[in-house]
């Protein structure tokens, strides 16, 4: 092997680095922007849950002084259907939380393995003449992303997105 | 007055089904996982239990198997509200002796109906 050779593996091995400390760079800006859209989820279903919360109680109560009372107890009927309908739709946010959850793991896993591959290159090269300890270094860098690639959906589940099945009911 | 579980570990969820089944004049307890479901279950008596799937500590499926081990739980309904709609997940469930299967986001008079139905 020449000289050539030696600085062509030398210079794949550190695009492979650059390749990754970006990717591992914009899965950091990724993971947080992740994060602020989950706070600012939070914040903003705490605020709905509250209303929510308000409004629920009393009707429930109502409902329960009204028990002797037909006339009463049919006025609450419409207010409660607004109520059903807001509870349907407050559920997505439980879902949405957990969308993002799958997603933000999937990004940790990836950037583990990112900065696990980058690890692999920061020790210095033995003979850095000889193209093939270059190779093996991008070879074994390669093998590291790939298995992140592959493990990346393990133990993400986020709710499917089926949403013919949402809803239904199966009675066994 | 019929007395209801409900098991899940989002409190956002809980709430929600507390609130369709208290309007409709049913007593709720809620528990945050298939464990505390199951200590609830057995310090009383409920007659219906609606349980979510992906859950830490205990899962829904193993709660449904380990209350189907308890003589006072034979024949209590157990329904799975959950965001698994796989026929392969409900085969399981079916197996472990859920009553049935119920898809996440769920309709409020949906799930009265069929609570009302499996509670007669």
């Amino acid at each position: 092997m020449s000289t050539r050779d030696a600085t062509d593996a030398a210079q794949a091995a550190d695009l492979l680095v650059t390749v990754a400390t970006t990717l591992n760079e914009r899965l950091a800006v990724t993971a947080d922007e992740l994060a602020r859209s989950q706070a600012l989820l939070r914040e903003a279903s705490d605020e709905l849950m509250t209303a929510f919360r308000g409004a629920a109680d009393r009707i429930v109560a109502a409902q329960r002084g009204a028990d002797a009372d037909a006339a009463r107890a049919a006025e609450y009927g419409p207010v409660l259907d607004h109520l059903y309908r807001a509870c349907q739709h407050l559920q997505s946010h439980d879902l949405v939380n957990q969308l993002i959850d799958a997603q933000k793991m999937r990004v940790d896993k990836m950037r583990e393995k990112l900065l696990q591959a980058l690890s692999l290159a920061a020790p210095p090269v033995s003979r850095p003449d000889q193209p093939e300890q270059w190779i093996e270094r991008s070879r074994a860098m390669l093998d590291c992303i790939v298995a992140g690639i592959q493990q990346i959906d393990q133990d993400a589940h986020g709710p499917l997105g089926d949403k013919q099945r949402q809803g239904s009911v199966d009675l066994f | 007055m019929k007395t209801i579980l409900a098991v899940d570990d989002s409190a956002t969820m809980r709430e929600m089904v507390t609130f369709v089944l208290e309007s409709a004049g049913y007593r709720v307890i809620e528990a945050e996982d298939g464990a505390q479901g199951l200590d609830r279950a057995t310090a009383t008596n409920v007659d219906l239990v609606i349980t979510d799937q992906n859950m830490p500590n205990m899962d829904g499926l193993t709660l449904v198997r380990s209350l189907r081990e308890l003589r006072d739980y034979k024949s209590v309904p157990i329904l799975l509200l959950t965001t698994e709609s796989s026929d392969s997940m409900k085969a399981q469930g079916r197996a472990a002796g859920a009553t049935g299967w119920l898809v996440k986001p769920f309709d409020p008079a949906t799930l009265l109906e069929v609570v009302q139905k499996v509670l007669r």
